[in-house]
């Protein structure tokens, strides 16, 4: 078990290095630069003053080489669309809004989708089977920006409930919240009736019936464990790809949040800011998968590490 | 009152060609401590009944109807889920075919025991796990201790279906269903299976349905035998009676394509032609096409029950 964690955090390591490197060279292949826009147009003489300044004006190598050894000691740089704090400190802003809104989403939303989807399967093919089909699909189907636009339409502007949008007071996150937990709720209602659907044909349950057991601890111990096994592996990714925030709910909602610099970072060559948050979703990645393959093991007594059983 | 009482069995499931009948009309009636094996080609209903004994197939989609369905003295048809929970496992068991998927992969087989026990009594969980360790030993299993702490995917076949019956034996039960248990098994262990299973019965004195295709597992083990065909008995009797002197026409053709039976070498005998299709059955006794000695009145009335000796019953129109 030890030499395999430690055998993944090394192919982390790996990925980490892979990452940043391809990243680095695709940002550079960009054509443009960081004072290469329209709005506010320098001349060239300040515009290389500028660069060397910020060291871009070196071979690609070195300035790599210089981002990464800053990386190393935790310095992610400056960002240049907003010079007057370091990277750490835009993160530091910009990020707990959207943990908030991502985290609490999924936090609501897949408990509800695996609730909704183990009824589905214990009511296969009743109304309400065929109601959580559909919310599912919907859920799925309907672009998270349209579900934000019904939201407010409805709460915002004909029942006058909630703010149409902002940050300030925690009563204006209901509404962000739940147009973003609609996609993980979706998703594990599906995942989680067609789990205990398979697990309900396999013939160990006919077993445990014919052992006498109740329905209720054939559901609740065996059935719900053995659908657990694929659950549990999309449990993780999920909510770290959704905890780095949605850019469109963001946007919708005017949530502060860091939806908006992934895209600013690549518009306006913010090549620090582009390159951390890579980075960042890199590493929740690759931990998010390492953890839920440890669990995901510690679950199924199939999968054993190190090749002995 | 019989232990296992079934009267005028049907079973039947909607499925994409129709409604296939799988039982039609099947009457059984066990005494405690007596051990029968019911025979027949796949398809002939003879799992299904032992299913639909126990209530063990889902309803719907299965139609099951019966002028009486008991276990001892507990009305299957009507009894509610708890009553259905209270006499599966504890006055009848059932092993199955295949062990290699009988049990949860993700629970140790000691659980697995552990907790059918304590389904049905209100022994502790040491009380519980003590009970199970003599019930691996008294499968002949020769390392206990282990066995209970393995998961199904680290033991044989065997070893399973050893477990399989200890587990189905484990609240003393009237009378166990043994599904084919040793379809699924080398030849090897299938004799000691077998072996396992009729000393038990009689160490425990319980009663016995041995489900098989094969006449040699019959042979070897019980003392009754139910020969079963499109989902009807066609004839029932002692075993070695039904050995010596088998009356219906298919029990006689089942019999004579036994390799070894006829001393020397000789060309071995099938049944022709293909059992009857459970979605559209034929008229009257349903192995009236394959019947050489079929009559007229076979392929309109299906034939009734009859006494043809002591202990004995076919239904057959040619016995008249």
């Amino acid at each position: 078990m030890l030499r395999y964690i430690i055998g993944r955090l090394l192919s982390i390591l790996l990925t980490f290095f892979v990452v940043s490197l391809i990243v680095f060279l695709m940002m550079h292949s960009v054509p443009g630069g960081p004072f290469d826009g329209n709005d506010m147009p320098v001349s060239d003489a300040v515009k290389a003053k500028l660069n060397a300044s910020l060291g871009l004006d070196k071979p690609l190598y070195e300035q790599y080489l210089r981002y990464m050894w800053g990386v190393l000691h935790f310095d992610f740089g400056v960002p240049f669309q907003s010079p007057g704090e370091t990277v750490t400190e835009l993160l530091a802003r910009a990020w707990p809004p959207s943990l908030i809104l991502g985290g609490s989403g999924v936090l609501i939303g897949a408990p509800l989708g695996i609730l909704m989807g183990m009824a589905a399967a214990l009511r296969r093919n009743t109304w309400f089977d065929y109601l959580v089909s559909a919310v599912s699909t919907l859920g799925l189907t309907i672009p998270v920006f349209v579900i934000s636009m019904m939201l407010i339409m409805v709460f915002s502007v004909w029942l006058n409930w909630l703010p149409a949008g902002g940050w300030e007071k925690p009563y204006s996150w209901i509404l962000p919240i739940t147009a973003y937990a609609a996609v993980p709720m979706a998703t594990y209602a599906r995942y989680t009736r067609s789990a205990m659907l398979d697990v309900m044909t396999k013939p160990f349950v006919t077993v445990l019936r014919a052992k006498g057991l109740s329905e209720r601890r054939i559901i609740f111990q065996h059935v719900l464990r053995n659908a657990a096994l694929p659950l549990v592996t999309v449990f993780l990714p999920m909510f770290i790809g959704t905890a780095t925030g949605s850019i469109f709910v963001e946007a919708m909602f005017r949530v502060p949040g860091l939806g908006a610099y992934f895209v600013s970072s690549i518009e306006l060559r913010d090549y620090p800011l582009e390159m951390s948050l890579i980075l960042m979703i890199t590493m929740m990645f690759c931990v998010a998968y390492l953890i839920s393959d440890i669990v995901y093991a510690l679950l199924n007594p199939r999968i054993r590490f190190g090749g002995k059983s | 009152m019989p232990l296992v009482d079934i009267q005028n069995l049907h079973v039947s499931f909607p499925q994409h060609e129709g409604l296939v009948q799988a039982v039609r009309g099947m009457s059984l009636t066990i005494e405690a401590g007596e051990s029968v094996g019911i025979v027949g080609e796949s398809g002939s209903g003879k799992s299904v009944t032992c299913m639909a004994a126990l209530r063990l197939l889902r309803h719907p989609p299965s139609r099951i109807t019966a002028d009486r369905l008991s276990l001892d003295g507990v009305d299957m048809l009507t009894a509610s889920r708890r009553d259905l929970a209270r006499v599966r496992g504890k006055v009848a068991s059932m092993v199955f075919q295949d062990p290699m998927s009988a049990f949860d992969p993700v629970f140790t087989i000691g659980h697995q025991i552990v907790e059918t026990i304590r389904a049905h009594t209100d022994a502790s969980l040491s009380a519980a796990t003590d009970q199970a360790v003599a019930l691996l030993d008294r499968v002949r299993i020769k390392t206990p201790l282990s066995i209970l702490n393995s998961y199904p995917h680290q033991l044989s076949g065997g070893m399973l279906q050893r477990a399989m019956i200890a587990m189905a034996l484990s609240c003393r039960p009237k009378i166990l269903f043994a599904d084919e248990p040793t379809t699924a098994l080398d030849v090897t262990i299938q004799a000691q299976i077998l072996a396992l299973i009729k000393d038990l019965q009689a160490e425990l004195g319980m009663g016995l349905v041995m489900v098989t295709h094969d006449l040699g597992v019959v042979a070897e083990t019980v003392d009754r035998v139910v020969v079963m065909y499109g989902g009807r008995v066609m004839e029932e009797g002692p075993v070695q009676a039904i050995f010596d002197d088998p009356q219906h026409p298919y029990t006689r053709a089942l019999l004579n394509s036994i390799p070894g039976r006829t001393p020397g070498k000789q060309r071995l005998t099938e049944i022709a032609g293909q059992s009857p299709n459970p979605a559209n059955p034929p008229a009257g006794c349903p192995f009236h096409p394959r019947c050489t000695v079929a009559l007229p009145d076979c392929a309109t009335t299906a034939p009734a029950t009859r006494q043809i000796g002591p202990g004995r019953t076919a239904a057959c129109w040619g016995l008249t």
